[in-house]
């Protein structure tokens, strides 16, 4: 998929070659402890986006003005199963997207992907047990907890739970999407600079 | 204490709860002029969700009410309940006395 997906504050662009040394900083960064971990050089991180399969979509996240401030991905997309993966969702530019619904509008853009565009039923994912903010984050966006992996992930020197976190269309419809556009509006209420 | 003051306390424990998650140089210092969102405002919008979870969620245990605080009465009023701490506090205030 080459296509640009457009928000109001941010717009998902294809990852491509050219994003290859700013993606492998940000997945070396301190921020990104709890995405799988990836290419080390900056050799691996191009065969990495080169061999991207045709059942994901990987985006980068960028402001209006052309900035890029993060990463987002629908990956696993089974049409037999109509579902997908949201995931490798980072924001990079902390300081840059203070104030913005960034991360808010970008998972929209997704879940809207996924939803409305690939007519799918069924969003999922897993999140470290002890990542509390991502966990809360997606509870508020409509995501339901559906089950544990137990000791499923060694991060942060420990074994720990995967929360198994599964949101369906109709939940998206109902729940996600007010919820969204309303931190968006806050945002058109509150322009940032 | 007077109903203002508890809400104030709890909008500072959900900023102590967000703070646990954040990295030591990264701590949020926060006041009743503290903007929450837009021009000069010190949270994401990943960070804005976790303290409008936990003041509803602490709001609900002290009162016993449930809250929202991105339905669209909030989202309609000016200026928004996110202008600041103290307009939140306001609008958290003006509900709860609303409810009785």
């Amino acid at each position: 998929m080459n296509k640009l997906l457009e928000g109001d504050f941010v717009t998902l662009q294809p990852l491509t070659l050219v994003d290859a040394s700013l993606t492998l900083r940000w997945r070396l960064s301190t921020r990104a402890i709890y995405l799988n971990s990836g290419a080390q050089t900056l050799a691996q991180q191009e065969e990495w986006i080169i061999s991207r399969p045709a059942s994901e979509y990987n985006f980068i996240i960028t402001l209006k003005n052309g900035l890029p401030v993060g990463m987002v991905s629908l990956i696993g997309v089974n049409q037999a199963h109509r579902h997908a993966e949201p995931a490798r969702f980072l924001i990079g530019e902390e300081s840059a997207v203070r104030g913005i619904p960034v991360a808010i509008e970008a998972m929209k853009l997704i879940y809207s992907l996924a939803f409305d565009e690939l007519n799918l039923l069924r969003v999922f994912g897993t999140i470290p047990s002890d990542n509390l903010l991502m966990i809360k984050w997606q509870n508020f966006l409509g995501m339901k907890e559906e089950g544990r992996l137990r000791k499923h992930y060694f991060i942060n020197g420990q074994f720990q739970d995967a929360v198994i976190l599964g949101m369906l269309v109709e939940e998206y419809r109902t729940v996600a999407l007010p919820r969204m556009n309303a931190l968006i509006a806050i945002g058109h209420r509150h322009p940032s600079k | 204490m007077n109903q203002e003051n508890i809400v104030m306390n709890l909008i500072y424990k959900a900023f102590e709860s967000l703070n646990a998650e954040r990295e030591p140089q990264k701590q949020i210092s926060v006041g009743p002029d503290t903007c929450l969102f837009g021009v000069d405002s010190i949270l994401d919008s990943l960070s804005l969700v976790s303290v409008i979870v936990d003041i509803e969620s602490l709001v609900s245990e002290q009162f016993d009410r449930v809250i929202s605080l991105t339905d669209d009465r909030a989202m309609s009023r000016d200026p928004v309940p996110f202008t600041n701490v103290n307009s939140l506090k306001n609008y958290i205030t003006e509900i709860l006395l609303e409810q009785g």
